[in-house]
């Protein structure tokens, strides 16, 4: 797959990657790392599914919706 | 459950709409022409991500050490300390006429921190005065811990400036306008960049595949140990190797990325990062206090305390605060910066720089052998380097620049000229970046946070802290005890 996927989870508007926002959302997470660093890469929160994933994931839903284009 | 999944917003569709009647639009338009977000670039990485811009404040630091010391200056004037006191008096009589020197160390972190933080998207103007509160208490604990009795009464600086933290977050709370001011990773990956100019990278050569082979077996076992007691104990094995790798690799920061590779639930995340956190601050002050008891020699200490605490800002906090008993309390051996050094090798040459290969091989495995859950991961190669903590090798070109500058010196010139010039002023601005990181866990810790983990995953991550202890502490002060004594030498 390439880097630009349709399918991938960046795609998706349930998918929020901001770095505030993660930190807002996982307490303690800036206590002794930051959603800001290196190790984090692109993943992000998904509001659909309530999980934290890479931003490469495809997401059934979300595949399904843009094979139906 | 919606009904539309669509992209985040481009194009002349309402998304609100959308929301609100809970019906796809999406033929409205043509969403096939809409521009797709893409992955940052590396060009984009460099300015977005913290890591690298510790690495760029770092060494504009080191080069500007460098010109001045070329050109026959140092950066003492700015580097500025307090210096030993024994009352009160003789304090404020040593501060008073360095008001102005402490007032340009205070303005040139907050111009670097600030920049950094302005390009990771926090507001200059409220970075600014959360910044210079911090500045003042963590210049006050600095100050304490110069106090000739301090290491009688165990004030340590960075103990006292997690205690006094925690002690303020948990009783009258951090208000909101100095939370932008409390940037842990920052500060404390600016300072381990800065410590490299410290150490010659012969040392890293030299003593690097030790760590690397004392961490990987303790990291191969810790995780191990948390992931089937996670798994025996009915937990999700996706939330099971959050918490392995929480507790084995590299803390908070490799429960994320762990977290995102395998797709973990965002609770389970969230509980893997309160247990880190939670055993992470006990380490801090168990583990100088027990190297202590036991009389071990700073490297040993040092190497134990990188082996064993789960996050690079707690476990320098603690190694720091351990070395500050050398010289002061009596049977400890060894240098104070052995204890750092030691902590350094093992956990960010032995543990950090494997993040990105955890995730990728537990990707893989999550995709290939694991429940499906609806998300997909997909493991790439690529994000063993993604996920790489940058500014390791920040560190590592600190290391070759002083390695290699000093490399025309005989060790008594070097003592003589090239310490007192170039590294002893970069040591004082690194013990600065130190002490905000360590001020910052303190004040972002909130104990409340602990009461939801849950009895299941308390019990894995205990299992995990049990083995590692043990095992750290058998390879640290027996197996590898002669080449962590040796390791200031």
């Amino acid at each position: 797959m390439s880097e630009a996927d349709p399918r991938a989870c960046r795609t998706c508007r349930h998918f929020d990657q901001r770095a505030a926002v993660i930190e807002s959302s996982l307490p303690g997470l800036h206590a002794l790392s930051s959603a800001y660093g290196s190790v984090r890469a692109g993943d992000g929160l998904c509001s659909l599914r309530e999980r934290y994933a890479a931003d490469s994931s495809v997401c059934d839903l979300h595949a399904e919706a843009w094979s139906q284009l | 459950m919606p009904t539309c999944y669509t992209t985040r917003g481009w194009g002349s569709f309402n998304l609100d709409a959308i929301e609100a009647h809970g019906e796809c639009f999406m033929a409205d338009v043509d969403l096939r022409r809409l521009p797709l977000p893409v992955r940052e670039s590396l060009w984009t990485e460099l300015i977005r991500k913290e890591d690298w811009w510790a690495v760029w404040i770092s060494l504009l630091l080191i080069s500007i050490g460098i010109a001045k010391f070329a050109s026959g200056g140092s950066l003492q004037w700015i580097a500025i300390a307090p210096q030993k006191w024994s009352n009160p008096a003789e304090l404020i009589a040593q501060l008073q006429p360095q008001g102005l020197r402490y007032f340009a160390v205070c303005l040139l972190w907050a111009v670097l921190f600030g920049t950094g933080a302005a390009a990771l998207g926090i507001k200059f103007s409220k970075f600014l005065p959360a910044f210079i509160a911090l500045f003042c208490a963590s210049a006050a604990i600095y100050c304490l811990g110069l106090w000739v009795q301090a290491a009688h009464y165990n004030l340590e600086p960075p103990l006292v400036a997690l205690g006094l933290g925690l002690l303020v977050s948990n009783t009258v709370g951090v208000p909101r306008w100095l939370e932008p001011g409390l940037r842990v990773e920052f500060y404390i990956k600016t300072g381990i960049v800065l410590l490299g100019a410290s150490l010659p990278l012969t040392l890293l050569a030299w003593a690097g595949p030790i760590a690397i082979v004392q961490a990987a077996i303790v990291s191969v076992v810790t995780f191990a140990a948390i992931y089937f007691s996670a798994v025996r104990l009915g937990l999700d094995r996706r939330f099971a190797a959050t918490l392995g790798t929480g507790g084995a690799v590299c803390g908070v920061s490799g429960a994320i990325a762990i977290g995102g590779a395998v797709g973990a639930k965002r609770q389970d995340v969230s509980v893997a990062i309160s247990l880190v956190v939670l055993w992470a601050v006990v380490m801090i002050f168990a583990l100088p206090l027990v190297c202590r008891g036991l009389g071990l020699s700073t490297g040993v200490a040092g190497a134990w305390i990188g082996t064993s605490e789960f996050a690079d800002a707690a476990g320098l906090a603690a190694a720091q605060a351990y070395g500050g008993y050398a010289g002061h309390v009596a049977g400890i051996a060894g240098r104070s910066e052995d204890a750092v050094a030691a902590f350094t090798l093992m956990k960010v040459i032995g543990r950090d720089v494997w993040i990105g290969v955890w995730a990728f091989v537990l990707s893989l495995i999550a995709t290939r052998f694991w429940d499906r859950t609806g998300v997909h991961s997909r493991a790439s190669r690529g994000d063993i380097w993604r996920r790489f903590p940058k500014f390791v090798l920040g560190f590592l070109l600190a290391s070759a620049i002083l390695t290699l500058l000093s490399r025309g010196y005989s060790y008594g010139d070097y003592k003589k000229e090239l310490v007192p010039a170039l590294i002893a002023p970069l040591q004082v601005l690194r013990t600065w970046a130190f002490t905000f990181a360590f001020l910052s866990i303190g004040l972002t810790t909130r104990v409340r946070e602990f009461r939801s983990v849950g009895a299941r995953p308390f019990y894995a991550f205990a299992v995990g802290v049990a083995v590692n202890l043990a095992l750290g502490f058998v390879l640290s002060t027996q197996v590898f005890a002669d080449f962590w004594t040796r390791v200031g030498q």
